[in-house]
């Protein structure tokens, strides 16, 4: 009951029209917000198997698939299979799929370099999955729940964000999926279109990024 | 030839009603008993609709937890372990406890620590609730389904005919709604109310009771709504308690009011009932004036809702057989309680809501012109005082006061005489705008001047936004333990530790006040309150590695650090 003033007080034309600046304001806001587009510089992590992995060691990579997740989520836990499957069909297409740890691991003990490395043994990862312990990576793509997906594309020599936001649209049923997000946003891609669905919601476990 | 016309009448009903109401069985919460309780809370998610799962988090995996079972006079331990993604806090409502034991704001459990509460429980046998309080959080983690019922049994309860087989005839129902986004997840800013009813975390829950007297334990676990409930059938109903206990006697309505907090134990009689024959639990929420929570127009945005001024179901009932040992008459009196008066109180004092006006966006509403900082203390009450607290609301909406510590008496309201609905000890009372009331509340057993207490408005929102004063209780530790004591040395052994870790003094007088154990990176792993240590600390599930443990103790509050070795 904060803001009686959006409900009562229309009759007040000077308010009215604070109210239009805030609203247009606010939609700019939003426009600015969107990370499609946005370029994506190239960073080196560290894989599970010890050595470091950049974008440029894939030369003959059309994009990426970027999968922002971590150990103890348990809705990031749900798309597991789902990763293997994606890597599979689009690595073999020229985009590979890589997995990064944006989490704090001063805070979430799950989230340790060593605890990465038994997850993707015990499940069987046929990606990379990369350790951001220091928050950059995450950061800059914007990364805010896990699983955050992300499609990344080669447009001029640099990468350019296409798609962000859900895996899919049913994270604990696949066979109940109407709308795989990021297959169809690589499928459009790979077919020389512009993404028709670029941003959706990702839910999950939020990232805190540190100070 | 009832029955033909019955039949009609749903052939009718089933023919025109394309989307003919469906239900879902209502959950019954698993239960707790005993006097050591865990409870680990995890982020996961929940079917509640078409499509994909939304996102909640709760105690064992549950959107809204286990009911914990607590005996009047037990000692009960709480290991409360956040497992969730975010700092927590768990507040135990209702309950008359040491401040440091409350779960209030100062409590922030960061991810991954244990919290070891622990208190006697001294509570009158009635419905109590656990739920998140951590600041500017509370209303996300309760939309999220942290929380759960607290029952608490006494012999004086238990001496009287009343139906208490849990899930049978003794069903505990919180009631909130939540609103949801187009991909399901629920939305917790810039909203106020829900537009679907989940009862117990069901959605169109419905549930069979027998054909007998059957004990409904209603909870208001919503961010701001208020409901009016009655039947459908407008039955009169018997109200047996309220917030902190049962009342002298059963009060006989047709309605009640239940604010956010607010518990309300009543009694129904299905025994007259046919078997096979429903009945509708109902908000009759349509028509309220400007001001009752739930009441303003709109069906969308921040203070809209489907489920705004109108009527809806909170309970499809079913009527089943009756058990065999059937409760079949309400009793004439229940408890014998004597109650503070106004001319017991010795000190007196007001609240005044203020804030929240049209034209003031930035100045949400509050306490007597401030709004919560957590370093501000409010008021100071003298252990063992009898109070009396005035609470005015001459605003422009109903509220829902709540204060944490004690059960009190509602003595007055500016309305007119106190409802005898709410006759009983209760810790949240209904506010409506224009108006005020008095309670008298006695401040015992429990006194610290660090660790405060709050009162606060229960609408979440309104709470997060600063709504929310702090009082700590001082006093009763003056005599021949106040001599200052030169050093606050103790010792850990032993170091290396594997199992149990000791705290040697060196000077027996001295106590914990409080001890924490952190990594060397600084995560904490356990909060003990005032910690028992003659049998040492556990710690035999910390991982091998080097541990800090800050020890404060109780009397000048100095904190002090010692490392040691888990093997």
């Amino acid at each position: 009951m904060k803001k009686w003033l959006l409900r009562y007080a229309f009759h007040s034309v000077a308010i009215l029209i604070v109210l239009i600046i805030l609203i247009v304001l606010q939609s700019f806001r939003y426009e600015n917000k969107s990370v499609i587009g946005t370029t994506i510089s190239d960073f080196s992590l560290r894989n599970i198997d010890g050595k470091n992995l950049a974008l440029k060691d894939y030369a003959d990579a059309k994009g990426f698939i970027v999968i922002f997740t971590c150990n103890h989520c348990p809705f990031a836990k749900l798309y597991t299979k789902r990763l293997n499957e994606l890597n599979t069909k689009y690595k073999a297409l020229g985009v590979p799929l890589l997995a990064i740890n944006s989490m704090d691991t001063l805070v979430y003990e799950d989230e340790s370099y060593e605890k990465m490395q038994q997850r993707a043994k015990s499940q069987k990862f046929n990606f990379p999955y990369l350790y951001d312990n220091m928050q950059i990576v995450g950061k800059e793509f914007g990364a805010d729940h896990t699983p955050h997906a992300y499609v990344i594309w080669k447009k001029n020599k640099q990468w350019t964000i296409e798609y962000s936001g859900a895996i899919d649209d049913n994270g604990a049923e696949p066979t109940k999926v109407t709308n795989a997000f990021v297959a169809n946003a690589a499928d459009e891609l790979l077919g020389g279109k512009t993404v028709s669905m670029a941003e959706t919601k990702s839910i999950g476990c939020a990232i805190f990024y540190r100070k | 030839m009832k029955k033909l016309i019955l039949l009609a009448v749903s052939a009718v009903v089933l023919t025109c009603n394309l989307s003919a109401q469906t239900y879902n069985t209502l959950w019954i919460p698993d239960t707790m008993s005993g006097t050591t309780f865990n409870l680990n809370l995890v982020d996961t998610f929940a079917q509640f609709r078409t499509g994909n799962q939304t996102i909640t988090a709760g105690v064992d995996n549950k959107f809204w937890g286990p009911t914990l079972f607590f005996n009047k006079g037990d000692t009960v331990h709480m290991n409360v372990h956040n497992g969730l993604n975010d700092s927590t806090t768990v507040h135990w409502h209702g309950m008359h406890l040491p401040a440091v034991m409350d779960g209030g704001p100062h409590q922030v459990i960061p991810p991954g620590t244990t919290w070891q509460p622990y208190w006697k429980v001294t509570n009158n046998a009635a419905t109590y609730w656990y739920h998140p309080h951590l600041h500017e959080m509370t209303q996300e983690q309760l939309t999220k389904g942290i929380g759960g019922f607290i029952i608490v049994n006494d012999d004086e309860e238990s001496a009287l005919a009343l139906p208490r087989t849990y899930g049978v005839d003794d069903i505990p129902l919180m009631l909130t709604s939540r609103r949801y986004d187009n991909s399901n997840a629920f939305v917790f800013t810039n909203t106020a109310y829900g537009d679907y009813m989940l009862t117990n975390g069901t959605p169109d829950a419905e549930v069979d009771l027998p054909k007998q007297y059957v004990r409904l334990r209603i909870l208001n676990a919503e961010m701001e709504r208020a409901y009016n409930i009655g039947f459908s059938d407008n039955r009169t109903f018997y109200i047996i308690g309220n917030d902190g206990g049962l009342l002298n006697a059963p009060v006989s309505v047709t309605r009640v009011i239940l604010a956010v907090g607010e518990r309300v134990e009543i009694l129904v009689n299905l025994g007259n009932d046919n078997i096979g024959s429903t009945l509708d639990l109902k908000a009759y929420n349509n028509g309220q004036a400007f001001g009752f929570p739930g009441g303003e127009p709109g069906t969308s945005g921040e203070f809209g809702s489907l489920l705004n001024n109108i009527d809806f179901n909170l309970l499809h009932i079913n009527v089943i057989a009756a058990t065999n040992s059937p409760v079949i008459a309400v009793p004439s009196t229940l408890a014998n309680n004597t109650y503070w008066t106004a001319n017991n109180a010795t000190v007196n004092r007001t609240v005044t809501v203020t804030g929240g006006n049209p034209g003031q966006p930035q100045n949400p509403f509050g306490f007597d012109n401030s709004h919560f900082e957590f370093n501000t203390i409010n008021h100071t009450v003298n252990l063992n005082d009898i109070e009396k607290w005035t609470i005015t609301n001459s605003n422009v909406f109903g509220h829902a006061f709540h204060i944490h510590d004690v059960q009190f008496k509602i003595v007055s309201r500016s309305t007119g005489s106190v409802g005898t609905h709410e006759s009983g000890w209760k810790d949240v009372l209904y506010l409506p705008k224009n108006t005020s009331a008095t309670f008298v509340a006695k401040f015992e057993d429990y006194s610290d001047s660090v660790h405060p207490f709050m009162y606060h408005c229960h609408f979440a929102n309104h709470e997060d936004g600063g709504m929310m004063g702090q009082f700590v209780v001082t006093g009763g530790t003056t005599g021949v333990n106040e001599v200052d004591i030169a050093s606050k040395d103790f010792t850990l052994y032993p170091n290396p530790a594997n199992d149990r870790l000791y705290i040697s003094f060196s000077d027996p007088s001295m106590q914990a006040y409080y001890v924490r154990i952190t990594t060397v990176t600084g995560r904490t792993v356990y909060m003990l309150p005032r910690p028992q240590l003659q049998g040492g600390i556990d710690i035999s599930n910390l991982t091998a590695g080097v541990y800090m443990l800050q020890l404060t103790d109780e009397k000048t509050k100095i904190t002090t650090t010692r490392k040691f070795v888990k093997e």
